[in-house]
């Protein structure tokens, strides 16, 4: 299917998610942590998926983690035509979570499960940067 | 183990239908349910005022509508006393089966319409919202087959994949699919395990021909109590005799295994609930989005080992005539998908299989089948909702 071409889409924050990207502004990855179970979740929402609670937090993490699992993308997404082959990385965030994201600075065919990266970001808008990865060179977190 | 509600048999399938699948048929799904009810009261020699209970899935090209279902009854002229929509997906076909069957247990109707009806490509107004706008959209990630891209990938690196195992089954839905004369005639052309290996790739390691193709049809089937079917003089019955489902398998859970899912329940669950074991299976009929999801469900239900689907795919004859055959009409892959509408095309070959009108492609004698469903793909999951029936005749 042909389609016309469209920008890619900008994220509109809302009321619950502006957090995220008052931080994402300021280049740094915010999730949110349920006190009550030490643990992160993503992607945000109004309650805890372990205990159903609305007593989340929002805490800036270290935006490093490693490779799950990858995909070269050759037929691209609404908002990527004309832009070649891409990869997409589905990234183990050292805080417990997994968060898709596009993995750039890199070769596509270079990317590989257990491969380390950071978080990297792409200024979409005046007001919104947004979350990518790249290759973290120093060898541990 | 839950209790098996379908066990006395108290309910059956008397008669199905289907259209043809069509790539931009300009049709809507109110037109092609009204030609799948149209068979079917020719079938059942009935009329819409006989149908009191009905049950419908959303159609994509209909997502908009809220009243989808309402509309729909009132477009085919239907009064029901029982109306059910199922939003799960694939997993809403073999679903509805389980629901229309505590509908008539229950005495809320005594003859059930369960229609499918989809054109996805003459019209399209789903729109998921949720964390996609803002979380998923802007990466560019290519929808279903950007997910399975991942599952495939993280597959792969766990386990043994053997893509020819994965072209055996590609050549195998094919052949059913030039059997078929509903399936698309796109479709109808035999493939090699060459073809397979050759197609281009979409998001890798998936190829083009991993993936469905999205077509517009529909499909229907009727059920009522057994003792009705009996006194009606329906002699071609084909009972559920169990069901399991479940949605949002590992979901608290933020870092899951992806190459595992739902039907790791299900399928060993239904199983038991019908007292059979994997080699009692006549014949297979999973839901198939993609060809990986039908080798995954062949370890998790137990016809395998763990990391051996792709394996049981190239080393079992899975043609009509094999050991266990597998989606004999061509699947949803080879036949096309109807988007929302697909999964029923799964079961409807089951159920013509076990009334004995599949033709050249028949299975003979099937006594059982196993049908499965797959319904959405979560945030950076494998997919939602799993469900598994057994289906008697």
């Amino acid at each position: 299917m042909t389609r016309n071409a469209t920008p890619r889409p900008v994220p509109v924050p809302t009321p619950m998610t502006q957090p995220f990207w008052d931080g994402a502004k300021k280049r740094k990855l915010m999730l949110q942590y349920d006190p009550s179970t030490r643990t992160y979740q993503f992607w945000p929402r109004a309650c805890s998926v372990q205990t159903g609670k609305r007593n989340l937090e929002w805490k800036e993490t270290s935006g490093k983690g490693a490779v799950y699992a990858s995909t070269i993308t050759y037929v691209p997404a609404a908002g990527f035509e004309g832009k070649g082959p891409y990869v997409l990385g589905l990234i183990d965030l050292d805080e417990g979570v997994r968060i898709i994201g596009n993995v750039i600075n890199v070769e596509p065919e270079d990317v590989a499960i257990g491969m380390r990266v950071k978080v990297a970001w792409e200024k979409l808008s005046e007001d919104i940067n947004y979350f990518a990865f790249e290759p973290d060179k120093a060898r541990r977190k | 183990m839950r209790g098996n509600f379908l066990k006395d048999k108290d309910v059956c399938i008397v008669a199905y239908a289907e259209t043809k699948l069509e790539r931009r048929s300009g049709r809507t799904a109110y037109e092609l349910s009204a030609e799948v009810a149209e068979a079917l009261y020719k079938k059942i020699k009935m009329g819409p005022s006989d149908i009191d209970g009905v049950s419908t899935t959303i159609p994509m090209s209909e997502a908009a509508n809220p009243f989808w279902a309402n509309y729909c009854t009132d477009y085919l002229g239907l009064q029901p006393r029982w109306l059910q929509t199922t939003d799960l997906g694939g997993v809403s076909h073999t679903g509805n089966v389980a629901r229309a069957a505590m509908a008539l247990q229950n005495g809320w109707c005594d003859t059930v319409m369960l229609l499918a009806a989809d054109a996805p490509t003459t019209a399209w107004s789903a729109n998921y919202h949720a964390y996609h706008d803002e979380f998923l959209d802007p990466t560019g990630l290519q929808g279903p087959p950007g997910a399975f891209g991942f599952i495939m990938d993280r597959y792969a690196a766990q386990h043994d994949l053997d893509y020819r195992g994965l072209g055996a089954l590609a050549v195998a839905q094919r052949n059913g699919a030039v059997a078929n004369k509903n399936a698309c005639e796109q479709l109808r052309e035999k493939i090699t395990v060459d073809d397979y290996l050759n197609s281009r790739v979409i998001s890798s390691p998936l190829r083009l021909l991993d993936c469905v193709m999205p077509c517009d049809g529909a499909s229907g089937l009727v059920m009522m109590k057994t003792s009705r079917a009996r006194r009606l003089g329906f002699t071609k019955r084909v009972y559920p005799f169990a069901y399991s489902e479940i949605t949002n398998f590992n979901v608290a859970s933020q870092q899951p295994d992806i190459t595992q899912t739902g039907h790791t329940v299900v399928g060993p669950e239904v199983l038991k609930m019908a007292k059979m074991k994997p080699g009692d299976v006549d014949m297979f009929h999973p839901y198939d989005d993609f060809l990986i999801a039908v080798a995954m469900k062949l370890e998790q239900i137990g016809f395998c080992k763990t990391g051996q689907g792709t394996q049981f795919l190239r080393d079992t004859n899975i043609g009509p005539k094999g050991t266990l055959p597998i989606n004999t009409g061509g699947g949803q892959i080879s036949a096309g998908q109807p988007a929302l509408a697909g999964g029923q095309l799964n079961l409807v070959e089951a159920v013509r299989q076990l009334m004995g009108d599949a033709g050249r492609r028949q299975v003979k004698n099937a006594r059982n089948a196993l049908v499965t469903g797959i319904g959405v793909i979560p945030y950076g999951r494998n997919w939602g909702s799993s469900s598994a029936l057994v289906l008697q005749n």
